[in-house]
């Protein structure tokens, strides 16, 4: 062997076509360019981590998928550095935080909800489920102006305890939705929410014990 | 770019399955409509034995396009197929279940009871 090889198999480093010149047995050195690049390369890995512990991706043809995994995750840990990270991540106690934050939030407008007698009021955690918001809160009110109602004190109670505004509907629908970014409010009447079974829809996600009185619909 | 004589699939169980767009919702004399507006449709196609049935006139909300949507941090989003999802008077989805990836803009322009409906929101 001419040349020993010191190349260091880093996570960041090329074999370039100049090396592979040198480590060629042949003088001339793009004569034996007639192999084809890849194979050379690989015969180039195969000396180069001779010396190493590491087992070159080559020789393994069987469980190929698993022990490569492993070496490149070796391969990490050893020499890979992180160049990039999103600044949007929070630390988990900051996330803890903000979610206990927002749970007050909601658990205040779910007691709005039950002393308008709005029944059937269920808190539902839908961050694991969904990325756009925390939580989920469903309720049911049996007229149009009880429906007002809720919305009107929902509305002020946020904007001066939690300075809070509501995106959604303005007016009292079938379906009403005020939407506060991590915490969203729907409002049913009993029909609709029969129909759109929310509910269902969220079963994966864990529901709230709510601290107060929460009147059951019978028959549901 | 949806235009009048566009014809859309339907991403809900509403029991419509094909609508044509008749005309755009907004300005008079808009050319295109993109996802988030509000279109005039006839059913062209229909699931038997549902409250839609063909050439009713219904109204509907655009949830994915063919063409690019374009977001402020550089973000392009193209889909495969032009979808809709209808709606009534009053903007509540008139199906119970909405299929298919639907974006997340929706909720900036008060369609978020599409968004909570959506089984994947990209």
């Amino acid at each position: 062997m001419a040349a020993s090889l010191h190349t260091r198999f880093s996570a960041s480093s090329l074999i370039s076509s100049h090396d592979l010149c040198h480590l060629s047995p042949h003088a001339n050195g793009w004569k034996s360019s007639h192999m084809p690049a890849s194979y050379k390369l690989g015969r180039t890995i195969q000396r180069s981590l001779r010396g190493s512990s590491v087992v070159s991706p080559m020789a393994l043809a069987a469980n190929a998928s698993q022990d490569t995994d492993d070496m490149y995750d070796d391969l990490f840990k050893k020499y890979g550095k992180v160049v990039y990270k999103s600044s949007d991540q929070k630390s988990p106690t900051a996330e803890v935080d903000d979610d206990a934050e927002c749970l007050s939030f909601a658990v205040a407008l779910a007691k709005i909800a039950s002393d308008v007698k709005a029944a059937d009021i269920k808190l539902l955690f839908v961050k694991p489920l969904v990325y756009w918001t925390k939580f989920f809160l469903i309720t049911t009110a049996f007229s149009r102006p009880q429906i007002d109602a809720i919305r009107n004190r929902i509305n002020d109670l946020a904007e001066k305890q939690y300075g809070k505004f509501a995106t959604g509907d303005t007016k009292a629908n079938s379906w009403t939705l005020l939407d506060f970014g991590d915490v969203v409010v729907h409002i049913f009447l009993p029909e609709q929410r029969e129909i759109y079974n929310l509910e269902e829809f969220y079963a994966n996600a864990t529901p709230i014990e709510l601290p107060f009185e929460n009147e059951q619909r019978f028959g549901r | 770019m949806i235009q009048p004589q566009t014809h859309l699939n339907v991403a809900d169980n509403s029991g419509a399955r094909e609508l044509m767009c008749i005309r755009i919702i907004g300005a008079s004399n808009r050319r295109y409509a993109h996802i988030g507006d509000v279109i005039v449709a006839v059913i062209k196609d229909a699931v038997p034995n549902m409250p839609l049935e063909r050439s009713e006139v219904v109204r509907a909300v655009i949830v994915r396009t063919c063409k690019e949507l374009k977001r402020d941090n550089g973000m392009i989003i193209r889909y495969d197929d032009n979808a809709a999802v209808v709606i009534d008077q009053e903007g509540n989805p008139k199906g119970t279940r909405v299929f298919g990836a639907i974006a997340r803009e929706l909720r900036q322009i008060n369609f978020t009871k599409i968004v909570s409906l959506a089984p994947e929101v990209s």
